[in-house]
């Protein structure tokens, strides 16, 4: 299973213009090559005199479509676990509303992951993404840093939300939810001397009411409802008014 | 190269005889340029090497759609939490490419998720491999950019190699397109015999054998009335003389799949869906395809000899930046951990193993995490291998041990902390680094097996044979440099 190609072609073999297109594409392929190579060195690379001089044309050669991050668990590893919780606001029969207790999204998501060799993206990245989109687009007064960025990420967040509670929640509508952050460190190894006993701390986000958009892309596709299933299984565990409701649901969509 | 000529410039008498003077060590500089100019466009870099990094993944996407098959249209499609709106929105200010984009309805979703399937399969078996590294990359990232913020190291990863993937040849070996090149020259080479002979009538026999292998090739992929085509490929039916030998066939598989795409193409480019750019970098592609046929098939000279080379030279260009592209993944991974306090003081690995989005397996991880001497000894090597890798790159023996060091670690992660995608990904990545030999003993011991069980035709197996040791002039590790 040799190349395919017969014997190999001899640039001295071919006439003038032959050679010209050949010593054009030559040099047009290294130009390109290293001037590639050189961008996305410059990006990757620490903040630098190259890259300040020139930030702005290196971002607009590698965005949207060599954009790179392979900061992997550096320069240091997270050292927390982090866990988006919600709770929402039903309007009850009666014609008052009633706050459920808060749900451990993050937690029911590595519920499902558990004993899973090929864990899904949606129980792995969405979240975790999207709560890290948040964060980068807010300061900690959540108030928008980066205008539009700052509304799509708070938009897909509550949509998140939404989906996992579904449209009713304990037998009347969702009209608002709230979302926290509860972030624990890791326990330092016990090999490590003076570790302090892990503490959780929470980072409440202000009350959403529900996004209209979000029900319009359900009600657009009322066939399936794949995305929708795992909002069954909040709603079993909000009826429980612990801090944390236990993620006792364990099975996810389809 | 600075160094010789100031050397040169000194006063003749201060050197012995044995310096090289100003003439022989531009001599010597010609003939590097000569011989570097020959590498380049003489053939291709890495045959085995692209044609790993394509089958590693084609198949790491491919695998990653079918198991993510049942969350498709929450992940890319209408029950996206990232809804529609909202990736127009983003991709509205940041210009990234999705044919997903073009259509909010849900069969217009499930059509674009069907072809990345397909498409990722052809470019894994090699079939029509140009068109498929191009199909490939549209199906990547239309899906990733309709939903960026669902990926992650390993979708980034696939991402870019899919780009550099299509303008490489990376179907030259290990392919369908390899297989149905072998029939075809085996016919010619009958037919050639047969010219001299003269019998006609096993001339045609030839051509028709060499019909069939093209039309079962293109069985990988439903095509409609390809066979029809195929049955009536006239013009090379009349006896052809031994010097139109080398001229292509009429390849009715390619023009239909040619014409089908370009249909596509005029209708996007009408519908005003593709950009300026991405429309140039499509139309280009499907003229170029039109011109390499045209050329295969009546200017097998000069013309087909240039395009040719053009082909390589864009080809090893692309293979010299996934190289580097890969020496940069290590090198940012290393460089930055080393700033990293944890990785200094020989815990970093201990906090993944303890974070619950990457434990799928709590026992296992808890357990590694709780020797403190293989914690420290991971960490530290993981840094070491990260940082010196692109380095060893100058020597062949320390490269393949640190390159099956960093193949180990990466299906440990995949395991450990639940990254199969990932972990299949960079593997993949790193495979363009393995040597050639070592590829050469793979494809042995599977064709050799498979050979030995299901006995072929006698007559393929010597040219094989042949071309295997030939081949590795063109890849950069010879194969004595096996282990």
């Amino acid at each position: 299973m040799g190349p395919m190609e017969g014997p190999s072609p001899d640039v001295a073999a071919l006439s003038l213009p032959g050679r010209i297109v050949v010593a054009v594409t030559v040099g047009a392929v290294a130009v390109g090559a290293l001037l590639h190579l050189g961008m996305v060195f410059l990006y990757v690379a620490p903040s630098n005199t190259l890259s300040k001089e020139h930030g702005k044309a290196v971002n607009d050669y590698i965005f949207p479509e060599f954009e790179q991050n392979w900061k992997l668990f550096a320069p240091d590893p997270l050292q927390q676990n982090v866990h988006i919780e919600a709770r929402a606001q039903v309007r009850k029969a009666g014609g008052g509303t009633q706050t459920t207790g808060w749900v451990d999204l993050t937690g029911m998501d590595i519920a499902a992951m558990r004993h899973d060799p090929l864990p899904s993206h949606t129980q792995q990245n969405e979240l975790r993404r999207a709560w890290g989109y948040y964060t980068d687009t807010h300061d900690t007064q959540e108030q928008p840093t980066a205008g539009d960025g700052s509304d799509l990420s708070r938009t897909y967040l509550l949509r998140i939300i939404e989906d996992r509670f579904g449209p009713t929640l304990d037998g009347g509508p969702v009209i608002q939810v709230e979302a926290r952050a509860a972030t624990t460190p890791v326990k330092q190894p016990s090999w490590v001397a003076g570790a302090p006993t892990p503490v959780t701390q929470y980072r409440t986000l202000p009350w959403w009411g529900v996004d209209s958009g979000a029900e319009d892309t359900t009600s657009a596709a009322p066939g399936s409802t794949p995305s929708t299933a795992p909002g069954t299984t909040p709603s079993a565990a909000a009826s429980g008014t612990g801090p944390t409701a236990d993620p006792s649901g364990q099975e996810t969509s389809s | 190269m600075s160094a010789p000529r100031s050397h040169a410039e000194l006063p003749a008498g201060a050197r012995v005889p044995a310096t090289p003077t100003y003439a022989s060590v531009t001599a010597a500089l010609d003939r590097g340029i000569t011989r570097g100019l020959t590498r380049v466009t003489g053939g291709i870099i890495g045959p085995y090497q692209s044609a790993v990094v394509r089958i590693g993944m084609s198949l790491t996407w491919l695998l990653y759609l079918v198991r993510e098959f049942p969350h498709r249209g929450a992940l890319y499609g209408p029950h996206s939490a990232w809804g529609f709106d909202l990736a127009q929105r983003l991709l509205a200010s940041n210009h990234a490419f999705s044919v997903l984009m073009w259509s909010d309805s849900r069969a217009w979703f499930e059509i674009g998720y069907a072809f990345a399937i397909l498409a990722s399969a052809s470019l894994l078996l090699g079939w029509r491999t140009r068109t498929s590294a191009l199909m490939f990359m549209i199906g990547v990232l239309s899906l990733q950019n309709r939903s960026v913020f669902m990926g992650d190291g390993g979708d980034n990863v696939v991402h870019i190699i899919a780009i550099y993937l299509a303008f490489t040849r990376c179907g030259q070996v290990w392919s369908l397109d390899s297989r149905r090149a072998r029939r075809r020259a085996a016919a010619e080479a009958g037919q050639a015999e047969a010219a001299r002979g003269e019998a006609a009538p096993s001339t045609v026999e030839a051509l028709s054998r060499a019909a069939s292998g093209a039309s079962s090739d293109a069985g990988a992929r439903p095509e409609g009335g390809a066979a029809d085509l195929t049955a009536g490929a006239g013009p090379e039916a009349r006896p052809v003389r031994a010097a139109a030998v080398a001229r292509a066939g009429a390849d009715p598989v390619g023009i239909v799949l040619w014409a089908v795409l370009g249909v596509a193409l005029i209708a996007a480019t009408f519908a005003d869906k593709l950009s300026t750019g991405w429309g140039l970098i499509f139309w280009a592609c499907w003229i170029g395809q039109a011109v390499w046929w045209a050329v295969r098939r009546y200017a097998p000279g000069e013309p087909r000899t240039v395009l040719d080379i053009i082909a390589n030279v864009v080809h090893n260009g692309a293979m010299l930046v996934i190289i580097v592209e890969v020496c940069l993944i290590y090198s940012t991974a290393g460089w930055y951990k080393i700033q990293g306090s944890r990785w200094q003081d020989g815990t970093a690995l201990y906090y993944p193993l303890h974070l619950d989005d990457f434990t799928p397996w709590p026992a296992l991880s808890h357990a590694l995490a709780g020797n403190d001497v293989l914690v420290m000894l991971i960490t530290y090597g993981t840094v070491i291998v990260q940082v010196a890798f692109p380095f060893t790159l100058f020597n062949r023996r320390v490269k393949n041990v640190l390159l099956v060091g960093m193949i180990i670690e990466h299906a440990s992660i995949a395991v450990v902390l639940g990254l199969p995608f990932f972990s299949l990904a960079m593997i993949a990545a790193d495979a363009v680094f393995l040597p050639t030999g070592f590829l050469l003993w793979a494809q042995q011991q599977i064709t050799g097996r498979r050979r030995a069980r299901l006995e072929p035709a006698a007559g393929v197996v010597p040219g094989q044979r042949a071309d295997g040791p030939a081949a590795p002039a063109v890849g950069p590790p010879p194969p004595t440099a096996v282990t």
